[in-house]
């Protein structure tokens, strides 16, 4: 059976047209099905819906034969490890965007001023830049997404995708260099690809596909340094800068600000999310980012105050153990439990019943997926797993077992979504509810410690209530 | 990954002893620096090239959230300019050392290499570099190897490539194009310098003796490429000063890889036609790294390969006596390790655990005395352990 992997998210209507196009139809893709395992009509073979970033480290692991994403998630693989086995076969000419690395806030050209800060949801690939440039002492700040939200206040550069010029100005930001012109690419795993008939997919797919070579990253030259002082990773400032997520846990901070009474007048609510939207408070300034990324942010310094999960803190901490980041306040919300995840083949109630089953049945290495993959890795350590393997994962991570991990590490609410995907909770690792994190041991005065304690002490009052209902 | 067996282990330490010693007869005294190493300290212009850097093992450490990345030591020059520059700025400084380098390689070789590396900082003139080739070739001799020095500069290809009007970019491409010894570059260059006379070929891809080639060289560029004239005068004075001292050298312009920070005369060393290390003059790293402007050169001998190169030494035979206890009780055991340390004291190998080596002496240890065995003849047995002492020593040193 061929196994294709095809993109969730943005790609996924597109993608589904050309897939049509083609004459093939995978069962219940173009139409949004919540499974992730679906069969295809017309090729043969079967069909599993990853998350974009995904797909090429699935056909590069040779778990997949042939996949879909975006060109900038290859380059993105191909970046840190050039010798990966995956080939580009076709430009599917959907999808088109492009890789810019991006300023705001008075840097209209490049320039090789030390410690300059890249923010990116493509990390590797703001790796190769600086690298490119020969930055001296610049710094690569991984995120899950907003990094065109970042520059100026909380990194100098963004490297970013962006429809065009246009698209960036949109958000405050000059083009600094055209990394890549991106768009959906057919791929293959090159040992697939040398050894098995992959024709019944990609006759059709490559037919009406664009023919020629993927573009690869455009470097820029090395450059001089300018000469000017070093940039500052912390500024002095006045306001308190209080950072709001966006994604599932809006919802949670939303009602628990409304109860505070402490809700933006505008830009953030049930219906609207805006990267910076008007405070209710004079001094008080809020931003919209990943809850993933504010742990960094408020141990770096550039954000004071951030309200997000407790997973994301756990995982940053996982991380680095020494970060001066600490929670300040339970917001009482948005629980759910972080669990150790299993299929329901597997004829263990524990984690050691697990283990000894794997053992049992020859398997040397523990494959464990998961989109906290400091907390698996802690978790997987402390359990003792033996030889294990982190699978990192930017998320559809139901689909993941039992053909691609043995083990997940995985947020559970009601454990329907478990059942449905044929998986069982067999560990809780932890509890984990929407909370309010700043940095540990951080001297604020004046009207900045002020809105401090009043923020702090409000959501306290709140959760509070929240907690006795 | 790989593993050092004993007798491997045996050669790489003749290497370090061979390379110590001379360092000291030199002058030059011994440093270390961290196998974790911030990564900024190698990606700035003038140090490591991009190639260089796509192999290195960098990661985010422990403390690492502002997301400044760590790096496997890649390369040991780097680090003892930024030593120099942090604790001995403006000061002559000869070091020397001798570490494990860490670099991403292909297939089974190994990813760890151990380099015995001499670095002389504050010295501007070219004696420094004399001195270098030289101690270089003493190790090298002193382990019974015959040398062959090459020399270059990387100012000569530098020069090629400017006068040929190429961006930096470009410039450093086509040089890696000539390193791997693709002959198209020639015609393309020939193509863009039509007013430089002579083959470039000749500058490029042959290589020459000594100071004859190199006057040869600039009579026939000098004038075309006024670039050169620089980098053919340094290393004039090297190769004629190496020449007086009976130290012939070859000359190659296409030779120096992945290192970006040389700036003047480097040199390899080459054992039976194969590269066993190699250095030059880098002037302009100490200020890169944070320091004053320092004049230096330095070299690196490839420990293991020079180690794998070395000829058999003989068998020297068991070194190391065995002392066993008659019973396994308490007043036995503690019997033998008594003897054995006293064994010791008197400057003799001599273990308790472990089997006997085929061939080596034996001491067994009862109430009645020492029972003496494998030292040539029959078993005997001695009274004091002064007698045991003497008995061994004949066998054993």
């Amino acid at each position: 059976v061929i196994k294709l992997a095809l993109p969730a998210g943005d790609l996924r209507g597109p993608v589904a047209r050309v897939l049509a196009a083609a004459g093939l139809h995978v069962e219940g893709y173009g139409e949004g099905s919540r499974s992730y395992v679906l069969s295809i009509a017309g090729g043969g073979g079967v069909a599993r819906v990853f998350r974009e970033k995904d797909i090429p480290i699935q056909i590069a692991l040779g778990n997949y034969d042939i996949g879909v994403c975006g060109l900038a998630w290859i380059e993105e693989l191909r970046a840190r490890f050039p010798g990966q086995p995956v080939v580009p076969l076709r430009d599917l000419g959907v999808g088109r965007s492009a890789l810019f690395a991006a300023a705001a806030g008075g840097m209209d050209r490049l320039v090789a001023r030390p410690g300059l800060r890249i923010a990116s949801e493509f990390p590797n690939v703001a790796e190769a830049f600086a690298l490119g440039a020969r930055l001296p002492a610049y710094r690569v700040q991984a995120v899950w997404g907003a990094a065109e939200a970042y520059p100026p206040e909380d990194a100098d550069i963004a490297v970013v995708a962006a429809a065009d010029e246009a698209a960036l100005a949109a958000h405050g930001l000059t083009p600094l260099h055209r990394l890549l012109d991106s768009s959906a690419w057919l791929i293959a795993n090159a040992d697939s690809l040398a050894a098995r008939d992959l024709a019944p997919l990609l006759d059709p797919l490559a037919r009406g596909a664009r023919r020629g070579g993927a573009p690869g990253l455009r470097l820029p030259p090395p450059l001089p340094t300018d000469g000017r002082a070093p940039a500052t990773a912390v500024r002095s400032r006045e306001a308190l800068r209080l950072a709001l997520p966006d994604g599932h846990q809006q919802r949670h901070i939303v009602a628990a600000l409304r109860d505070a009474a402490l809700l933006p007048p505008s830009g953030y609510d049930e219906a609207e999310c805006v990267r910076r939207p008007a405070s209710p408070l004079e001094g008080l300034e809020i931003k919209v980012l990943r809850p993933h990324d504010m742990p960094q942010l408020v141990a770096t310094g550039e954000i004071d105050l951030a309200a997000t999960g407790r997973d994301c803190l756990i995982e940053h901490l996982s991380r680095f153990p020494s970060s001066p980041v600490d929670e300040v306040a339970d917001l009482q919300r948005g629980q759910y439990n972080l669990a150790a995840v299993v299929s329901e083949d597997v004829p263990a109630d524990d984690l050691a019943g697990a283990l000894a089953y794997w053992h049992g049945q020859g398997r040397r290495v523990i494959r464990v997926a998961s989109e906290f993959p400091g907390i698996a890795d802690s978790y997987a350590r402390g359990r003792h797993l033996g030889r294990y393997q982190i699978i990192p994962i930017a998320g559809a991570s139901e689909g993941f077992v039992p053909e691609d991990a043995d083990l997940l590490i995985e947020g559970t609410e009601t454990g329907t979504t478990l059942a449905v995907n044929r998986l069982k909770a067999i560990d809780l690792i932890f509890r984990s509810t929407s909370v309010l994190i700043a940095g540990k041991g951080r001297r604020l005065s004046g009207r900045r410690r002020e809105l401090y304690r009043h923020v702090v002490s409000a959501l306290r009052r709140a959760a509070m209530r929240t907690g006795a209902v | 990954m790989r593993d050092t067996l004993p007798e491997e282990m045996e050669r790489f330490r003749r290497v370090e002893e061979a390379f110590r010693s001379a360092c000291f007869r030199w002058g030059y005294r011994e440093i270390r620096t961290p196998v974790l190493e911030h990564l900024h300290l190698f990606t700035t212009a003038g140090t490591l090239s991009p190639q260089m850097l796509g192999r290195v093992y960098s990661f985010l450490d422990w403390d690492g959230w502002s997301g400044e990345r760590v790096v496997l030591r890649p390369d040991s020059t780097i680090p003892s300019a930024r030593l120099y520059a942090e604790s001995m700025n403006g000061r002559v400084a000869k070091l020397f050392y001798v570490q494990n380098v860490f670099r991403f390689a292909e297939g089974d070789e190994s990813r760890e290499d151990w380099q015995c590396g001499v670095e002389l900082i504050g010295e501007r003139r070219p004696l420094g570099d004399v001195e270098l080739i030289l101690l270089g070739r003493e190790v090298l001799s002193s382990l019974g190897l015959e040398v062959d020095v090459r020399l270059s500069h990387p100012g000569l290809i530098r020069a090629v490539l400017a006068r040929a009007g190429l961006d930096a970019a470009e410039q450093l491409a086509l040089y890696d194009r000539i390193l791997d010894g693709d002959t198209s570059v020639l015609a393309e260059l020939q193509g863009r310098l039509p007013d430089v006379g002579a083959s470039l070929e000749v500058l490029l891809a042959v290589e020459g003796e000594g100071s004859a080639y190199l006057s040869n060289l600039r009579a026939s560029f000098a004038g075309s490429i006024p670039g050169l004239a620089a980098p053919l005068d340094e290393l004039s004075v090297v190769a004629g000063a190496l020449e007086a001292l009976d130290c012939r050298c070859r000359i190659s312009a296409a030779m120096v890889r992945n290192f970006e920070y040389y700036t003047g005369p480097a040199f390899q060393f080459e054992v039976a036609g194969r590269r066993v290390g190699g250095g030059g003059r880098y002037d302009a790293l100490v200020s890169l790294v944070g320091g004053r402007q320092a004049p230096a050169s330095g070299f690196a001998l490839e420990a293991g390969d020079i180690a794998a190169a070395l000829p058999a030494r003989p068998s020297a035979g068991p070194r190391v006596a065995t002392v066993t206890a008659a019973k396994s009780d308490r007043r036995s055991l503690a019997a033998a390790f008594r003897l054995a340390a006293a064994l010791r004291e008197r400057g003799l190998a001599v273990q308790v655990a472990g089997s006997a080596p085929r061939g080596a002496p034996r001491v067994s240890v009862s109430g009645k005395g020492f029972l003496l065995a494998g030292a040539g003849g029959k078993a005997r047995r001695l009274a004091a352990v002064e007698d045991v002492a003497q008995a061994l020593r004949s066998v054993l040193q």
